[in-house]
């Protein structure tokens, strides 16, 4: 059976998991700077305060004044969500995360483990925790499966059987299916309110009324397509990061902090020679809010100008002062053959022997014995602001 | 099996400051010059200049450099901490 693991407004959890004092009031999730200004995730006592996801900043505020709007914390909630996967990986589910709060699973592997679906459901979200209020779902199809985990309570899990899934999902609310809300209102508007309605119109007029989007829609009311799950490849453990003793605005410090963490994160020896396939730049923001990119390369890389060229423009989309930035490769290619150049470049002998005698230093001396000098503001007029001293790897 | 918590964390390395000041014990003449650093007798004071800023921060900076010649001929740079009202050398 395929299951899903449903953790309802991820996001405000994980921004919420520093600040526990306000999952208990109205609050909600503030729209990320530069974006549409809607409401993200709300809070039980928003809900009960008239305030939906989704919601415009202004309505919502007018709904509930006393409304707490949270700073996303992007970078968190994404660390937070591999956690989750991690622990479930540590129980045995072959994972393949759909987006953060929602992962679906094969139960197959595991059923005999664990003493059948029920309980290998249970078994994951015991691993999840109570803290995320994780829900479970189980069917012989992804929607079917997604479906039973958003009307699970807490906890609980609810498994629907091949038989049983038209007559479960019949009832249903379109809320469930991925629309837009012009979408649901053009629905309603023609009387149809549940999945089963839906699912009972014919396919052909369906397309022709609500095109390609409607479709699918149909389709997944139907109970979707038969799709296996592919659980992920296991994420990387390769992370640098550099903390600042006052936040810093300057791109120019940025880029050149960026090009120190690139350097200690290219000379990592759990890499092996593997070129990167995927990196994340984070960053840690004064007040609290957190800021990450991720950027897949096209072809994998571990050069040092390559990854520059690819990274270095984000950082001008850091939308306030860091405290730190962090470096991740999130994925690493397999194969590490590297075409040589027929004539080494220029110094490049040299570089090779000074790397040498650092690491003699860092071996005889410890690991924070060898820095490196970036120059951070060297127009500045007090002196201990102009170069900061960053430990490195060689 | 493992738990999330044995996995190995990414530790930040903090970045630390190059050329901070270190604490001086200065003695001044009557018009706030130095006239010993360190127990040593200053005998010329070379420069003499005034660092403000930040002053719209809680960390404002209020600094009285001078860049001085000891007995020992030693060059050495000093300044007076008007916030803190205390002494400091550094390498201007």
């Amino acid at each position: 059976m395929i299951a899903c693991l449903l953790i309802p407004g991820f996001e405000l959890r994980a921004a919420l998991r520093t600040r526990p004092r306000l999952a208990v009031v109205p609050a909600a999730l503030a729209p990320e700077p530069g974006r549409e200004q809607l409401v993200g995730p709300v809070t039980a006592a928003a809900e009960a305060a008239g305030v939906t996801a989704g919601m415009r900043l202004g309505e919502a505020l007018a709904t509930c004044p006393e409304l707490v709007l949270v700073d996303p914390d992007p970078a968190g909630a994404e660390r937070e969500w591999e956690g989750v996967l991690r622990r479930l990986e540590d129980a045995g589910f072959a994972v393949e995360p759909v987006e953060p709060g929602v992962v679906v699973f094969e139960t197959l592997g595991v059923e005999r483990l664990y003493g059948g679906v029920e309980a290998a459901l249970t078994r994951a979200i015991a691993s999840v925790g109570p803290a995320w209020d994780p829900r479970a779902g189980a069917g012989q199809r992804r929607f079917v499966a997604l479906a039973a985990a958003s009307v699970a309570r807490p906890g609980q899990a609810v498994i629907v059987e091949g038989e049983e899934e038209r007559s479960f999902l019949e009832p249903l609310p379109l809320s469930l299916l991925p629309l837009d809300e012009g979408r649901y209102a053009e629905l309603e508007g023609l009387g149809v309110r549940t999945l089963g309605s839906l699912a009972a119109l014919p396919g052909g007029a369906v397309a022709e009324r609500l095109g390609q989007e409607g479709k699918r829609a149909w389709s997944l009311a139907r109970g979707g397509e038969r799709r296996r799950v592919r659980g992920r490849s296991p994420a990387a453990e390769l992370i640098e990061a550099l903390s600042f003793p006052e936040a810093v605005a300057n791109e120019l410090t940025l880029r050149r902090a960026f090009g120190a963490l690139l350097d200690r994160i290219l000379a990592r020896p759990e890499r092996a020679g593997r070129p990167f396939r995927k990196l994340a730049l984070a960053a840690r923001l004064v007040g609290g809010g957190s800021w990450r990119r991720t950027v897949t390369l096209r072809e994998a890389s571990a050069e040092r100008g390559r990854l520059r060229a690819a990274l270095g423009p984000k950082l001008t989309e850091i939308p306030a002062p860091v405290v730190e930035l962090r470096l991740e490769a999130v994925e690493l290619a397999e194969q590490t053959g590297q075409q040589l150049a027929l004539v080494a470049p220029e110094g490049e002998e040299m570089g090779s022997r000074l790397r040498e005698g650092l690491r003699q230093v860092r071996a005889s001396a410890g690991g924070g014995a060898v820095g490196g000098v970036v120059e951070v503001a060297p127009w500045s007029r007090i002196p201990e602001a102009r170069a900061l001293v960053v430990p490195r790897d060689v | 099996m493992t738990s999330d918590t044995e996995r190995p964390a990414a530790s930040p390395s903090v970045a630390g400051r190059l050329n901070a000041p270190r604490r001086a014990l200065v003695e001044t003449t009557v018009g706030g010059e130095p006239r010993l650093v360190d127990r040593e007798l200053v005998t010329v004071v070379r420069e003499e200049w005034r660092v403000v800023d930040r002053w719209w921060t809680d960390d404002p900076v209020d600094r009285r450099y001078f860049e001085v010649v000891l007995e020992s001929g030693r060059n050495v740079c000093v300044y007076r901490d008007g916030e803190r009202r205390c002494w400091f050398t550094q390498r201007a």
